[in-house]
């Protein structure tokens, strides 16, 4: 099974204020808060965990068929880290997940899996939208969808 | 604070991160912020954190976990008033 989630980062600047008070406590857990604070981008960075932790937790739900909001539970690790590529892993009380992260100026896409394997076979498929108006895509059987803002991200196996 | 009350004091919370506005007219306990509402996953933090301030409440991470709907929020908000007067 496949995970896949993109941010689109010009949005969730606009979106999201994550130096807020209590908003990092909410939902990294303190090695992540780390990593962020001490990070040179920690913009990046936390959108590069969130989106880690968001593609990981479609497998997660889907597997267990629970719903939850405890992101600080799914914890990310950076195993490598590139300006425009990431390696990592997301730990869970059940699971171990890899994921492997693209990023760009203005988007971060993550794919997630148990098994590593997958990453060598899979296929992403990575469109801008600007209206936000996304094309019909089911049809095409995507194994994993994500959208944000003005990017629609479709996974195959 | 009855459930009327807290509801309106919640509803313009929940309202600045709806994406779905139709759906904000017919709020019921069932409403689902992600599925029905449209809320992003990352601003689900923006409400827990508002809710915190509003109801001056602290909702821990195990509640949070539960925090999926409106019926699910009025709970917790009412058991952490609750805890608090006494």
């Amino acid at each position: 099974m496949i995970g896949n989630d993109v941010i689109d980062l010009d949005l969730a600047a606009t979106e999201s204020n994550w130096k807020r008070k209590g908003y990092l406590q909410k939902i990294f857990a303190p090695q992540e808060q780390k990593l962020i604070l001490t990070s040179v981008n920690p913009d990046v960075m936390v959108w590069l965990l969130w989106s880690m932790k968001e593609a990981a937790y479609k497998i997660e739900s889907r597997c267990t068929g629970i719903r939850c909001y405890a992101p600080s539970k799914l914890q990310g690790q950076i195993i490598q880290l590139t300006s425009d590529f990431s390696e990592g892993k997301i730990h869970t009380a059940t699971s171990l997940y890899h994921t492997r992260s693209l990023i760009e100026k203005s988007m971060i896409h993550t794919t997630c899996s148990i098994d590593k394997k997958l990453f060598d076979t899979l296929k992403s498929s990575i469109s801008i939208h600007k209206d936000q108006q996304y094309p019909e895509y089911h049809s095409s059987k995507p194994a994993s969808v994500s959208h944000h803002g003005k990017y629609l991200a479709l996974v195959y196996l | 604070m009855n459930k009327e009350e807290l509801i309106l004091r919640l509803k313009p919370i929940v309202d600045t991160y709806a994406q779905d506005k139709a759906a904000m007219e017919n709020l019921n306990d069932h409403t689902d912020f992600i599925k029905d509402l449209h809320i992003n996953s990352a601003n689900l933090v923006d409400l827990v954190l508002d809710i915190e301030e509003q109801f001056d409440i602290e909702i821990d991470n195990t509640s949070m976990e539960k925090m999926l709907t409106i019926g699910a929020a009025i709970e917790i908000i009412q058991e952490k008033i609750n805890t608090n007067d006494r």
